[in-house]
């Protein structure tokens, strides 16, 4: 079975972000990387690889020719193969034109049992990624993981949020989507390093794997960005100093106007 | 008559059988830690020049300069050891003197400087030996107890007591023989009147006085007493053989030949301990070059994973280990709970070189410090053999193969563990993982921006040039200001880095830096063992000075002075780099900068912090110190430890950027060594030691204010600005 694993390349979310003129991402400003929500995803990837008998990690992305910086990454971090849709008509594309050349690239590609995906990329973070492959595909979407598992050729994860902790199976193939709760990304040793270098990326363009220029580029895009609002720099908290109890009114009347 | 006889015919057959067994032992031992040391990897250069090598081993046993911490043992130990040397042949003519007892020793027998060198070395020997035996009992300690409470304070916990108590009892008894055969000589030749000259005082310094004493026995008695002791002699010290030849890890008895070779085959041709720069790591023999990263072997391995990966001088280091705990004693890990000791290390690796079997007293110690020792040979380190936590949690501060008498070089091993963890295993402590992203893609632990690295000087009312933006070339300048990480990122760091930087400016000095084009030394990722992150930072640092011609630097940072000054150098990168403390201190000399004492009622008492990279690993513990003397006009108020005994602050090794979870804390027991000294300022002169020291003060109510050098030299300079006429500290 293939675990297909999508992956991005994007800005350091730690640099300084800039934007083009057309509200894009500036991509020659700060360093750009594999997605960090993007590496637990490849690390489930990799762990579920490992309790399997005949499991291979394939990693996909769509993005510039750079793009394949991620991949080597996962690539060391000990991915089988990985395969880069690039093609100068994607520039622009929103997270349904992305999905397209994805889905496309899912059918092109043999035996996928799982898709999985981080819970969200971590410039543009609409997070509906996992939901439109899974739609499209027709398979059953397993989540925001924080555990996954394949047991007796059932998908299994477990997903905890406010309501309380949910376990959820289906039968492959079907998408999965892992949180940053999953667990921590490994470190690839340096004979994965070594070894990785040995591995290729390829590389494909729209017409290989059979998707159409219409469907993706900024001309398709149904997500249009029109302002771009840095946030506010944060006020200083107010810090009360008390040695003998005096301030207790100061803080019941900051709690008060704070829950009001 | 008879009797006589027979006791010496007893005495010579004994004499002779145990000799054959024990010689028969002890080659078979001797050949044995042979074929172990020599199956070792290549130590490549340990060999050689013959004539440097010697030189230096000659000079370090016979000053003992390892010791001199130790006054009292370095002076037992050494008058043990020459009696050691001297006692040698007196034992081959003991054969004769059991059937003979008049006989001497050819050319020096009865020579009055040889026999007065005997006299001396034996009651010397057999003082020294009680001595060093007291302070084996004085540092009493009880493995069989260990599992509840470990005794960290002895340094002998984990030594093995009864070898320790053998040799020195095997040492007493042949010296008292000694003693024995002169006193006795002397009264046979001392009574007869054409013999009194030469059995007097003059040839018997010390024993013909005690002689007196026998002068009415009869010359058969004194010749059987003779014998006796002879063959006494000889089968103590032939049990001593046997044993020893029969236990090959009985290092404590060992260490009298393989220490030699040991010191011998030491890292450091010019005497100083293995310290400084880390030792490369050999891939094939050969030092691992990230830039030749497509010439590498497919089945490459890094680091050291099982015994057999050690060259024969790690060998050679684990079977030298007299036991002796002075590692054990200052390592800030074992005392402050740590599970690392530097000689259970040691111990656990030679019994492991041996197949696996520890005595009583490690195996107790290995256990209570949470280690299964396991007896196949063929396991990996760790964990089976090196306790994880023992292996993260040394801080390299280099205390122990500072202290080591036979040179062992602790530092390096644990490194060389570290770098099979890391870039085979990839395992370590989960911290390490977000300093190795970080510094693979930000250049600096923090994962901060590097285009951030010069903000810094920011405010600053001068000018701070930037090598390729405003200066073209180094030649142009001074100093290149190496910033470092802590320099440039961390609140602390920055504010010294300004200090300093105002302080060159004050004194005409012309200097640059990299700005954002300098990237972390790689210190922390090389002592964690992640070498291809650590030559991947130098070879973007080494090429970014060549660039610009960079040869002389200036550095706040102890770990970036040892990283570019020392280690560079291994990747055919050359520089001169200073601390700034030294720089300083010289600046102050030449009257460029002048500090003013604060007035007297101002005055506080100043405690010195030595860096672990400042002080034990580069050399400097003068220059920090006569700064503060100028600046406060008093000298420094010492810790318990300082200078070269200096205790770590924590931070080495990586280990700033890892939790301590277990024991206490380094840098609260440090803290508690400097607030025992009464003084109100801790000042130091490093970026690492000022974050670990500062957070230790903030953790307690009343407690020193910790301050780099840097600052306290800068308040000096700046009262002398503002208050010319006021003397100066310096005549």
């Amino acid at each position: 079975m293939k675990i297909l694993t999508c992956v991005k390349y994007v800005p350091d979310a730690g640099d300084e972000v800039g934007f083009d003129s057309d509200l894009r991402l500036g991509r020659t400003g700060p360093s750009s990387k594999l997605s960090e929500l993007d590496e637990y995803a490849v690390e489930q990837a990799l762990r579920l690889k490992a309790t399997m008998d005949d499991a291979t990690v394939t990693v996909l992305s769509v993005g510039p020719a750079d793009a394949e910086v991620a991949l080597r990454k996962a690539l060391q971090m000990g991915a089988d193969e990985a395969v880069l849709i690039s093609d100068g008509a994607i520039a622009g594309s929103d997270v349904f034109g992305t999905a397209a050349v994805l889905i496309a690239a899912a059918k092109h590609l043999d035996e996928v049992g799982l898709v999985m995906c981080g819970m969200s990329s971590t410039d543009a973070g609409v997070g509906a990624l996992p939901a439109l492959l899974a739609d499209a595909l027709g398979w059953p979407l397993l989540s925001n993981a924080a555990e996954v598992s394949v047991e007796d050729g059932q998908a299994r994860i477990v997903r905890t949020d406010e309501v309380g902790t949910r376990v959820v199976t289906a039968a492959p193939p079907a998408v999965v989507s892992v949180t940053d709760q999953s667990g921590e990304p490994r470190y690839p040793s340096f004979k994965d390093v070594l070894a990785a270098k040995k591995k290729s990326v390829t590389t494909l363009g729209l017409a290989e794997v059979g998707v159409s220029a219409d469907l993706v580029g900024a001309g398709a895009a149904r997500v249009q960005v029109t302002a771009v609002v840095r946030n506010p720099e944060r006020a200083a908290g107010r810090v009360i100093v008390d040695v003998d109890g005096s301030s207790v009114d100061d803080i019941v009347e900051f709690l008060a106007a704070a829950t009001k | 008559m008879k009797l006589l006889l027979f006791v010496v015919a007893i005495a010579v057959t004994v004499a002779v059988a145990v000799t054959l067994a024990a010689v028969a032992l002890f080659v078979r031992g001797a050949l044995t830690l042979y074929r172990r040391i020599a199956a070792g990897a290549p130590s490549p250069g340990r060999l050689g020049p013959v004539g440097p090598r010697l030189g230096a081993m000659i000079t370090e046993i016979l000053s003992h300069r390892r010791f001199s911490a130790r006054p009292l043992v370095r002076v037992a130990h050494w008058v043990v050891m020459v009696s050691f040397i001297l006692l040698v042949p007196t034992l081959a003519i003991a054969y004769v003197q059991v059937l003979a007892p008049d006989a001497e020793l050819p050319l020096v027998g009865g020579w009055v400087v040889w026999q007065w060198l005997l006299e001396l070395f034996s009651v010397g020997g057999l003082l020294a030996i009680v001595t060093l035996f007291v302070v084996r009992l004085r540092h009493r300690s009880d493995p069989d107890d260990a599992a509840a409470a470990r005794d960290w304070r002895s340094r002998f916990f984990g030594s093995t007591r009864w070898q320790a108590y053998f040799v020195e009892a095997v040492i007493a008894v042949v010296l008292v023989c000694v003693l024995v055969m002169h006193t006795l000589r002397s009264a046979a030749l001392a009574r007869y009147p054409e013999t009194a000259a030469d059995g007097g005082w003059a040839h018997y310094p010390l024993t013909f006085w005690a002689g007196q004493l026998f002068w009415n026995l009869s010359p058969a008695a004194l010749d059987a007493g003779i014998s006796t002791a002879a063959a006494l002699k000889i089968i103590t010290s032939m049990i001593w053989l046997g044993v020893v030849g029969y236990a090959t890890t009985m290092s404590v008895a060992w260490h009298r030949f393989l220490g030699v070779v040991n010191v011998y085959a030491r890292r450091e041709r010019d005497g100083r301990p293995a310290l400084g720069a880390a030792t490369p790591m050999l891939v094939d023999g050969k030092p691992f070059d990230i830039r030749d990263i497509d010439d590498l072997d497919e089945d490459a391995t890094f680091g050291i994973g099982s015994i057999d990966e050690f060259g024969w001088k790690g060998l050679l280091d684990f079977a030298s280990c007299t036991e002796c705990g002075r590692c054990q004693d200052l390592c800030p890990a074992w005392n402050t709970g740590k599970p690392l000791s530097p000689k259970l290390v040691t111990l656990a690796l030679r019994d492991q070189a041996a197949g696996g079997a520890h005595t009583g007293d490690v195996f107790a110690a290995l256990r209570s410090s949470g280690v299964q020792p396991a007896g196949a040979a063929e396991a990996g380190l760790v964990p089976t053999v090196i306790n994880p936590d023992a292996l993260w949690a040394c801080t390299t501060c280099g205390a122990c193969t500072d202290q080591c008498p036979v040179d062992i070089e602790h530092v390096d091993h644990l490194i060389n563990l570290r770098r099979h963890e890391v870039m085979v295993k990839s395992d370590f402590p989960e911290e390490f993982g977000s300093l190795y992203g970080n510094l693979d893609t930000k250049g600096n632990p923090w994962g901060l921006p590097p285009r951030q690295r010069f903000d810094w000087a920011k405010g600053l009312e001068f000018e701070v040039p930037v090598l390729g933006v405003d200066v073209t070339s180094a030649a142009e300048v001074d100093y290149v200001l190496w910033v470092g990480c802590s320099g440039a990122y961390d609140e602390k760091g920055k504010k010294t880095t300004r200090a300093f930087a105002e302080l060159l400016h004050l004194a005409g000095v012309r200097f640059a830096v990299l700005g954002e084009a300098e990237t972390c030394c790689g210190d922390s990722a090389r002592r964690t063992g992640n070498e291809a992150t650590y030559q991947g930072l130098a070879v973007q640092n080494i090429e970014t000075m060549a660039e610009f011609g960079v040869t002389k630097v200036v550095a706040s940072c102890a770990h970036c002075l040892n990283t570019v000054g020392r280690e560079y150098a291994q990747l055919g990168a050359s520089y001169t780099v200073e601390h700034h403390t030294q720089v300083l201190n010289r600046l102050i000399r030449e009257g460029r900068l002048n500090p003013v004492a604060p007035p007297e009622e101002e005055r506080v008492a100043i405690t010195y912090h030595d860096p672990c990279y400042l002080g034990r690993h580069n050399g400097e513990t003068s220059a920090p110190r006569e700064l503060l003397a100028a600046v406060a006009a008093a000298p420094v108020v010492e810790m318990e430890h300082h200078g070269t005994q200096s205790m770590c602050c924590g931070a080495g090794g990586g280990r700033m950027w890892a939790e301590e979870s277990l024991g206490t804390r380094i840098n609260a027991a440090r803290m508690d060594e400097a607030v025992a000294t009464g003084a109100a300022t801790v000042a130091t002169a490093c970026p690492f030691c000022s974050i670990m020291l500062g957070d230790a003060a903030a953790g307690r109510d009343a407690a020193p204010a910790v301050t780099d050098v840097a600052h306290l030299v800068l308040a000096g300079v700046k009262r002398g600005l503002d208050n010319p006429t006021q003397p100066k500290t310096e005549d």
